[in-house]
């Protein structure tokens, strides 16, 4: 509503110079002029030209989402970049995950892209496929040392269009703060059911005091999805890029998160769908609201720092009791990816292969994006972790034996997905729709979304 | 309004124009032109060309990382099946039917009062024309997320009293509705005009109703109204086109996805949403130019409307 404090300003200008009886009218004329000067004014986009850099140095623009302590702990790896090739800034560009895919999005299309970008396996294939990526494997970037499974992860065929940062695996962090105040004691996690989890988080609730639960609700994004997917002997994709699972399926998951909520398991609707807008730092597991909740192993020190307790790391629950049937799987946390029409494809490889294969940028980054995928810098930090990256390392190390099948990668569209779960999440949770129904629904609307 | 009375007295002096008179006016021209020409060239550069340019992509299939595809009307015939685009008018509609009438009449009642020659009234005026400044920030829409929260200062009061009030922007029933509101509250804009305008009401006319005994309701309805019919065309064709196209608040409330459930999904969050978040920018550009054809609708069925409610006494 751009238009407003302009004509109202003007308005107040003639309202304090008395003019009654003046017979100053608007007219019809004037009208019209204002009205379709404002109907003009609709959608227009603004478009950017790219900034020079100036001479001798070379300037790299780095985007990464993230919360402040990952902010912190990149720039100080980016000055150890600068400090070794003082030739090369590294400009940083950095934000909150919801608002950085639409970012990215526009900056693609402005031919404005960052040189070096954080990517996540939702979008590689969508930004890959369009040629948006460079193929990494045509610069010197050393891969040898790179855990093979995280290596193939950002590969496909236009090329190693991303090198992954980290090793990640879906897990629930636990609140011992909170389980101590209800007097609940922690669950095996080596053997605990579905049910022992809403059993579990019930009791919590029970006896904890108002407006805190024992579990936040799943059902925001995909990874939750995908653990109950595989432990149903489904998957979320296949690997020609459909879906892996029948409405039915995405139906018995809602259905079982409906009689979490009808427990009070989890929060109300309307406290799960402020939930889902909260940055990590204000989540419930960091505020103390939520003594269970579904997170990636490597936000487990962030969360840890937010809420100032020592958190626990556990296993998913399963149907049979045996962790073994836990369904988890190792996914590359985020990756390492670079503009395809970025100017200076050497330096920003060079960056790259610091940010992956040096020790220093290791010591700097430890464990936020995941356990390092580079064997040589995982040994080398070791001694430096901190007691919470510690326990993300130790529980990577303990399901290795574990884990299922790799999941097949995320196809283009993917990254509609989640905001589809969301959205049919709510509608059951404020019973809008019946899970079958909502099961039916999501599923058509994830077919299109990543058949078109 | 001076721009716009400016324009009604150049528009007034349509008649016979003497040579001398052409002259002074061509050169009054000049200099208007070259005062123009700063808003000329930011409204051909950044409001007609992407204009034109949206206009061609959408035509096209455009995932912003490829070329644009040229698609003829695919985009606008799926529209016509978008189960979603359909909810977000519903949505819209919802949101300009009612919050427009809704703002308009708190906006008069205000000026009203303070038309009645208040002490301090500049302080007043400017106190209830601050939320307009703000209403459309991102501030202002955090706020009330805060404020319309579960454990928010609304609920917080109504626990006082033992009622245990909803989640107000996270329930899909009252989303659309916290929102409203917040567009009631920047009253402030249309306010200030309509003050404007009542003080250009000769009082001479309520001297006259007043001596042939007329209620102060008659009189607010026989000449106030009238009277400012003109203000309020104005305020309504400004009022309609701006919520038509209002998205910061539905955008920040709801944390950019329209929700909860797309009870909050306005058009043009939509059109966001599919343009940005989804690649399918050719969509979200028909999308664009059919919102621009909604209000021109709207604006037009306006117009038409005014000559039958519109009065204009000179």
């Amino acid at each position: 509503m751009p238009l407003f404090p302009r004509s109202a300003s003007a308005a107040k200008q003639s309202a304090e110079t008395p003019s009654r009886g003046a017979a100053r009218r608007i007219r019809k004329t004037g009208v019209v002029a204002a009205a379709a000067a404002v109907v003009m004014a609709l959608s227009a986009c603004g478009g950017g030209a790219a900034p020079q850099n100036a001479d001798g140095t070379v300037e790299l623009r780095f985007s990464w989402w993230g919360g402040d302590k990952r902010a912190q702990l990149t720039q100080e790896a980016i000055k150890q970049f600068e400090a070794e090739n003082p030739n090369i800034k590294i400009k940083p560009e950095f934000g909150d995950w919801s608002g950085y895919w639409d970012k990215l999005a526009t900056q693609v299309a402005a031919n404005d892209a960052p040189d070096i970008i954080q990517m996540d396996e939702k979008y590689i294939t969508e930004y890959s496929s369009r040629g948006a990526l460079l193929d990494l494997s045509k610069y010197e970037i050393d891969t040898s040392k790179l855990d093979e499974a995280a290596l193939n992860a950002g590969k496909s065929e236009d090329g190693l269009t991303g090198i992954a940062a980290g090793i990640n695996a879906a897990t629930i962090l636990a609140n011992p703060a909170v389980f101590e105040a209800a007097g609940v004691p922690l669950p095996d996690d080596s053997k605990w059911t579905w049910d022992d989890f809403e059993r579990i988080a019930s009791e919590i609730t029970e006896k904890s005091p108002k407006g805190t639960y024992g579990a936040a609700a799943y059902g925001t994004d995909e990874a939750s999805l995908g653990v109950w997917l595989r432990q149903n002997g489904r998957s979320l994709y296949t690997s020609d890029g459909k879906l892996g699972f029948e409405p039915s399926d995405i139906a018995e998951w809602w259905a079982f998160l409906k009689q979490l909520s009808e427990n009070k398991a989890v929060p109300t609707a309307s406290e799960v769908v402020e939930a889902e807008a909260a940055p990590l730092d204000q989540s419930g597991l960091a505020t103390g609201k939520n003594g269970m909740a579904f997170w990636w192993s490597n936000q487990a020190p962030a969360l840890e720092k937010a809420s100032g307790s020592d958190l626990k790391i556990l296993r998913f629950p399963t149907k049979t009791g045996s962790s073994a049937d836990a369904g988890l799987w190792y996914k590359a946390s985020q990756f390492w990816s670079a503009s395809s029409r970025t100017k200076h494809p050497e330096e920003t490889a060079k960056f790259i292969n610091f940010l992956a294969n040096n020790v220093k940028a290791g010591e700097t980054l430890l464990a936020d994006r995941g356990v390092y995928p580079n064997s040589e810098v995982r040994a080398a930090i070791e001694s430096k972790l901190t007691p919470a990256d510690v326990k993300v390392v130790k529980f990577i190390d303990q399901i290795k034996d574990e884990l299922g099948e790799a999941p097949a990668p995320p196809p283009k569209g993917a990254g509609s997905i989640q905001e589809i779960i969301k959205r049919y999440t709510s509608e059951v949770l404020f019973e809008r729709l019946s899970t079958e129904e909502a099961g039916k629904k999501a599923h058509d609307e994830m077919k299109s979304a990543i058949s078109s | 309004m001076s721009a716009i009375s400016e324009l009604s007295s150049i528009s007034r002096r349509k008649g016979k124009l003497s040579a001398e008179e052409k002259k002074a006016n061509g050169r009054d021209n000049k200099a208007a032109y070259i005062f123009l020409l700063p808003w000329l060239v930011g409204l051909v550069a950044i409001t007609i060309g992407p204009m034109i340019m949206s206009l061609y992509l959408s035509f096209t299939d455009y995932n912003l990382l490829q070329p644009p595809e040229w698609v003829g009307l695919d985009n606008f015939t799926r529209m016509l099946t978008d189960a979603r685009l359909h909810n977000s008018l519903g949505v819209t509609f919802t949101y300009v039917l009612v919050g427009v009438p809704l703002q308009l009449a708190v906006a008069l009642l205000i000026a009203l009062v303070l038309d009645k020659g208040l002490r301090g009234l500049p302080f007043y005026r400017s106190v209830f024309y601050l939320p307009s400044l703000l209403g459309g920030s991102v501030a202002v829409a955090i706020l009330w997320k805060q404020i319309f929260g579960t454990t928010g200062l609304v609920n917080q009061v109504l626990a006082m009293f033992g009622i245990q009030g909803p989640g107000w922007i996270s329930d899909p029933s009252t989303a659309l509705g916290s929102i409203i509101l917040l567009h009631v509250w920047t009253f402030g804009a249309p306010m200030i005009i309509f003050l404007a305008g009542l003080r250009q009401i000769p009082v001479m006319y309520y001297e006259a109703a007043k001596v042939d005994g007329a209620t102060t309701l008659q009189q607010f309805w026989r000449i106030t109204m009238p009277m400012l019919s003109p203000i309020l065309f104005f305020n309504l064709v400004l009022q309609i086109i701006g919520s038509f196209q209002s998205f910061t608040q539905a955008f920040i409330v709801s944390g950019g996805n329209g929700g909860p459930s797309d009870s909050t999904m306005f058009f043009t969050l939509y059109l966001y949403q599919k343009g940005f978040g989804q690649f399918d920018m050719g969509y979200a550009s028909a999308m664009a130019w059919f919102l621009l054809v909604i209000i021109g609708v709207f604006t037009a069925i306006n117009f038409i409307a005014s000559k039958y409610w519109v009065f204009y006494d000179d």
